[in-house]
């Protein structure tokens, strides 16, 4: 036995250890799951196990504003911290999704400086920072001074009371942030895409929306506030745009724009003359060239080609979709206390999700595998 | 612009900035939220001029304009001005009738 055990060659037990912890990492890919994540009225976040329809979680967010919702949020990439803005956009605070612990918490605002993250959040993909867009505004005794608004980066180990480890300058109305897979690139969505080094925040690069320049066409209008990206890795909006033809006659075109953060490469199409209103898209991680768009209709479109596949009438507004692991289910949120399952192919109804506590309101429907 | 009538002077001054280029420098003033910056059609009125386009039903979108101060001259601000206003009314479906109207201050 001495003897076998000498003639084991080194490599062949790395083999069989990496086997072991390949086959273990395997087995809980196999076993993970999709889970829904999103944030109630009036201080709650709540984990959904998807193919079951069941809320397995619901933390309280602690010391919080009670009449305003919680604003929008994102998960870590391991699954286990979600990072949600409340109280009344003035503070940040990352809960555990199994002991719902705060874990993290930053105060936007300090003394004579009231300060609010509107919507955009993200976090890098090692899940060491946090991003958030901050327009703080000075109080003074007869006037408001707006200041500068910036992307506070936070170390997501901080704790309670993080402070920004860097500040980025950025221009104004940034709706959402979104970083690269590889972390080279985050962006900021605002007059147009802008690219940043997430280090220094220097601008390296720019995708044209306000400065669009096509021949007949005006500026495009869109409300890019529910991030939903993180199934496919491509950032969608709809949008509506004017167009002018020859004979001068205009009509209001309605498509979907879209980034790949992981190329950084843009594609859109326009779809129809704007006939509903559209609020937030979705691509299918699987079926990569369907948006999905939701508002008072769930809409179905060919990014590629620019062809309406299919629009269904929904049961009431919702405000954001976000699609399963698998690119066959589309999950429906936002506004009040219900998510709606469709069939991402036929857009046939699945059921209904119940969310525990008050509406959803604008907060973020994440999916995260865990 | 030019079918339209300034009211107020917050209004006038960005009617003079459009004129005179100088439009971002009142953009800017996104900077307080929401409140008195969007003209959006909306509450009344959807983007159609028609009233199909807007949320369905009205309680679905409720809180989603009063939180952010979306339209703060139809429902109240939830942000700065009247946060108390839906505390304990988290489910505007069934709560709605439970809200009260808000004066100014």
């Amino acid at each position: 036995m001495n003897a076998n055990k000498r003639y084991i060659p080194n490599g062949s037990f790395k083999f069989f250890a990496a086997c072991l912890v390949g086959g273990g990492l395997a087995s809980q890919t196999a076993l993970a799951k999709d889970y829904l994540v999103t944030a109630t009225r009036p201080n709650q976040v709540v984990m959904i196990d998807a193919e079951a329809r069941e809320v397995i979680a619901t933390h309280e967010i602690p010391n919080t504003s009670m009449g305003n919702s919680p604003g929008a949020l994102v998960v870590s990439p391991d699954g286990n911290v979600v990072y949600v803005i409340h109280n009344k956009w003035e503070s940040v605070s990352g809960i555990d999704l199994d002991s719902g612990e705060e874990v993290f918490r930053t105060e936007l605002s300090s003394p004579g400086i009231r300060a609010k993250a509107p919507f955009a959040i993200d976090i890098s993909p090692d899940g060491e920072e946090l991003a958030v867009f901050v327009t703080p505004t000075r109080l003074l005794p007869g006037e408001y001074e707006v200041q500068d608004p910036y992307i506070a980066i936070f170390d997501t180990s901080s704790g309670l009371g993080a402070e920004p480890v860097r500040k980025l300058d950025t221009p104004r109305r940034v709706t959402s942030l979104l970083y690269s897979p590889d972390q080279e690139r985050l962006y900021a969505f605002s007059w147009d895409m802008l690219v940043l080094d997430p280090q220094t925040g220097e601008q390296i690069g720019r995708h044209p929306w306000r400065s669009w320049d096509r021949e007949g066409f005006g500026e495009p209008d869109t409300l890019a506030i529910w991030p939903q990206f993180e199934q496919s890795q491509q950032f969608a909006t709809p949008y509506f745009i004017d167009y002018t033809d020859e004979n001068g006659n205009t009509t209001n075109k309605a498509g979907v724009w879209s980034l790949d953060l992981e190329n950084d490469t843009v594609r859109f199409s326009e779809f129809e003359e704007s006939s509903v209103v559209l609020f937030s898209s979705a691509i299918n991680p699987v079926r990569t060239n369907e948006a999905y768009t939701v508002y008072t209709q769930l809409t179905k479109v060919d990014i590629d080609t620019g062809e309406l596949i299919k629009r269904i009438d929904l049961d009431h507004t919702y405000y954001n979709v976000n699609v399963s692991t698998d690119g066959s289910e589309l999950y429906v949120g936002g506004t009040i206390n219900d998510i709606a399952v469709y069939d991402s192919e036929s857009l046939e109804k699945k059921g209904n999700i119940m969310v525990p506590g008050g509406d959803q309101v604008l907060t973020s429907l994440r999916v995260v595998r865990r | 612009m030019k079918h339209m009538k300034s009211m107020n002077a917050k209004a006038h001054k960005i009617e003079v900035a459009v004129e005179t280029g100088e439009a971002e420098e009142v953009v800017a003033m996104n900077a307080v939220v929401g409140c008195s910056t969007t003209f959006d059609p909306g509450w009344e009125v959807d983007p159609f001029l028609g009233v199909a386009g807007l949320c369905q039903p009205m309680e679905a979108d409720l809180y989603g304009c009063s939180d952010p101060c979306w339209w703060p001259a139809q429902v109240p601000d939830t942000m700065h001005t009247y946060p108390e206003w839906g505390e304990g009314h988290d489910r505007a479906m069934d709560d709605w009738s439970e809200l009260e109207s808000v004066f100014p201050k």
